[in-house]
């Protein structure tokens, strides 16, 4: 260690930690002055001469996942030894393309469906006037569907009970409980109804380069999904995967696709769907969470793995959800065809197979999923 | 009663954990140590496996205070977790109080007394009278749902539980609370935020051993570091469930009564059901060059795999 650096830490043991917080959240770990108090207070019962104490009892109150402690020690070992910096920091130079990029997207997207609403009063569903009247531009246009898409995914019924005034079952137990003051008499009856199953969605979302043209789209999709299904765990592939729940939770949507820039880098790369899957298999989806999560990929099929890995993944996916739904945008095409050998492995263990690819066949697949 | 141990400094909360043959490193010791000096939570992620359940037994044997352990599943209430009354013997007591007049009309205050309270994990944890304090498990907490977690906060921020019929019951002695996530799901931030955090990973080989020889002094030394070694490799082979510190003991375990003086992949291919779980992990298993792996090199990915 750096003996400056350590003397420096000791005479002004605070002002030393407040100036390493600083460089950790320019290294995009936040540290929130709420924890940042927690840090300084456990600071008081451990050795800050000891390099390996000061470090964990920073951390302990920190970092909040194995990705932050790693961040936060090699952040430590730059600010305090002064090791070289081989982080990439986000927000760089391909971070602000990627940015601009989807920003493009999206304001094709909003030309797109504001251009054209006779594009949704085709007769395809009842509420084409409904929705020409209360268009509004500036609002999002996939919303309503993605509602409905995930009311129809969320609601099945639970064998547990919840209390309801006007439920089908007499809750005996809240009865009695509730009649002790009338003396036992059952003077009023406490009702139960089934509850609702929660079910969560688990998204797997193409985003190499075959799939670029339907990227507002899909940026829409996931959007919306995460914002009204919270549960949800949204993750996007090319050649790597990278989960984006948190950068989707973002309060706005300018926010969030910097967020979404920043952390993935491989957007229109290559394709791997057999990783992809095998990444889902080993990490988010785990035995226990098969009756209730139900899988979604959006990919086109294009693969350049080997198809025997995605059958293996795939068998695998389908033993442990309850459904796995495949939205291939490809599908819509007049000239479509399972042709692509990942798409044809991948085909056995698909429930549901649909295409989508704008608001109008989304609004399709919706009433397809009825009983998913 | 013995005096209370000391977990006030690292190096003590080493040795008592050993004591419990558990190896707790650096990380793991500091922060039993900062638990109980901040009095906050401590919140362990990891695989399945790594004994991250195992610090909550061992550190309840350490302070010799019961171990209050609260599963978490989908669906968990508060009233699972917290309190509930015991109807059936509220209505029981109403009954005969009815041939009572004095009784009858002492009913309404008998009716809600401590005696009809059944205390759940959370409020048997915060009314735990001590001397000591009693060391609280919540264990995957990730399987309960997110309206649990909510709950959870406010129960864990003042150490305080209110039951309308009685009063509010307050921590004499604040519990070390143990939270654990297998990270199926992210956590509530600000769950994470009032909680000490800490990844729990596999260990290192020279760990494993050290476990192994703490657990069962009567594997022989050169087998344990051969155990220790393959169990290395085995992680880094791309199994759906990579085999965890609870396998490798089952697997020592059978060894020794197997009687074994070494390994070859027959045998591992014959035991294979004790470390790995999945039938398509133990078929890569019967896939791979057992004699590579066996000599620790770790079969490529992909050639291996095939289509079940």
């Amino acid at each position: 260690m750096d003996t400056s650096a350590a003397g420096d830490r000791v005479s002004q043991p605070v002002a030393r930690t407040l100036a390493f917080f600083a460089r950790l959240r320019t290294a995009g770990l936040p540290v929130a002055p709420a924890r940042t108090l927690d840090a300084l207070r456990a600071l008081q019962f451990v050795d800050v001469f000891d390099e390996d104490d000061y470090r964990l009892a920073l951390r302990l109150n920190v970092a909040a996942s194995p990705d932050q402690e790693r961040l936060f020690d090699q952040v430590f070992a730059e600010h305090f030894r002064g090791a070289p910096d081989t982080r990439r920091y986000p927000g760089g130079i391909r971070g602000e393309t990627m940015q601009g990029r989807l920003g493009h997207h999206y304001k094709e997207l909003d030309q797109q469906l504001t251009v054209d609403p006779a594009h949704f009063s085709q007769g395809e569903f009842e509420r084409d006037t409904d929705l020409a009247d209360r268009w509004d531009p500036s609002a999002a246009p996939l919303e309503r569907i993605i509602r409905e898409l995930a009311r129809r995914l969320a609601t099945r019924p639970s064998r547990r009970q919840r209390s309801d005034r006007r439920g089908s079952a007499v809750d005996l137990r809240r009865s009695i409980r509730r009649n002790t003051r009338h003396g036992l008499e059952l003077v009023e009856l406490a009702r139960s109804e089934r509850r609702t199953r929660r079910t969560r969605l688990v998204m797997l979302c193409d985003v190499s380069g075959s799939m670029d043209t339907f990227n507002p789209f899909l940026l829409r999709l996931m959007l919306g999904l995460q914002q009204l299904m919270r549960s949800s765990r949204t993750l996007v592939f090319s050649t790597h995967v990278t989960e984006i729940t948190s950068a989707l939770r973002a309060r706005s949507v300018q926010a969030t696709l910097r967020e979404v820039a920043a952390q993935v880098r491989h957007w229109s790369g290559g394709t791997d769907i057999g990783g992809a899957l095998g990444n889902l298999n080993r990490g988010v989806i785990r035995e226990g969470s098969a009756s209730s999560t139900i899988a979604v990929i959006v990919s086109d099929g294009y693969d350049n793995g080997a198809a025997d890995r995605i059958a293996c993944e795939m068998a695998q996916l389908r033993r442990r959800v309850r459904k796995i739904v495949w939205i291939n945008p490809m599908y819509g095409a007049s000239t479509f065809q399972v042709r692509a050998a990942g798409m044809r492995a991948a085909m056995p263990c698909i429930d549901h197979f649909l295409p989508a690819f704008d608001a109008r066949s989304l609004q399709l697949l919706v009433r397809e999923l009825r009983d998913v | 009663m013995s005096p209370m141990p000391d977990l006030s400094t690292v190096a003590s909360v080493q040795t008592l954990f050993e004591s419990r043959q558990y190896i707790a490193d650096r990380a793991l010791a500091l922060t039993v140590k900062l638990a109980g000096e901040l009095q906050k939570p401590i919140l362990l992620e990891g695989e399945a496996g790594v004994g991250k359940t195992e610090v909550a037994k061992v550190l309840a044997s350490v302070l010799d205070t019961p171990l209050i352990r609260l599963q978490c599943y989908e669906g968990l209430d508060a009233n699972n977790a917290l309190y509930e009354w015991n109807y059936a013997r509220q209505i029981l007591h109403i009954r005969i109080a009815e041939h009572d007049a004095a009784a009858r009309a002492k009913l309404e205050t008998s009716i809600f007394d401590d005696q009809f309270l059944l205390n759940r994990p959370l409020l048997a944890a915060i009314r735990h009278p001590g001397p000591r304090p009693a060391v609280l498990l919540i264990d995957e907490i990730d399987r309960a749902d997110e309206e649990f977690e909510a709950f959870l906060l406010e129960v864990l921020s003042d150490y305080q539980v209110t039951v309308p019929e009685i009063g509010t019951f307050k921590a004499a002695l604040p519990p070390y609370v143990i939270l654990t996530s297998n990270r199926t799901r992210e956590l509530n931030d600000a769950l994470k935020r009032r909680c000490l955090y800490l990844w729990v990973d596999f260990p290192t080989a020279d760990k494993e051993r050290e476990i192994i020889r703490q657990r069962l002094p009567a594997l022989d030394d050169a087998l344990a570091h051969t155990v220790a070694n393959l169990m290395q490799t085995l992680r880094r082979i791309d199994f759906y469930k990579r085999p965890g510190i609870a396998e490798t003991l089952d697997w020592s375990r059978a060894l020794l009564g197997l009687e074994v003086k070494n390994i070859t992949p027959e045998l591992l291919l014959e035991t294979a059901g004790v470390i790995l779980k999945h039938r398509d992990d133990i078929e890569r298993l019967r896939a791979s060059d057992l004699d590579a792996v066996l000599a620790g090199e770790t079969p490529t990915t992909g050639s291996s795999r095939q289509v079940y």
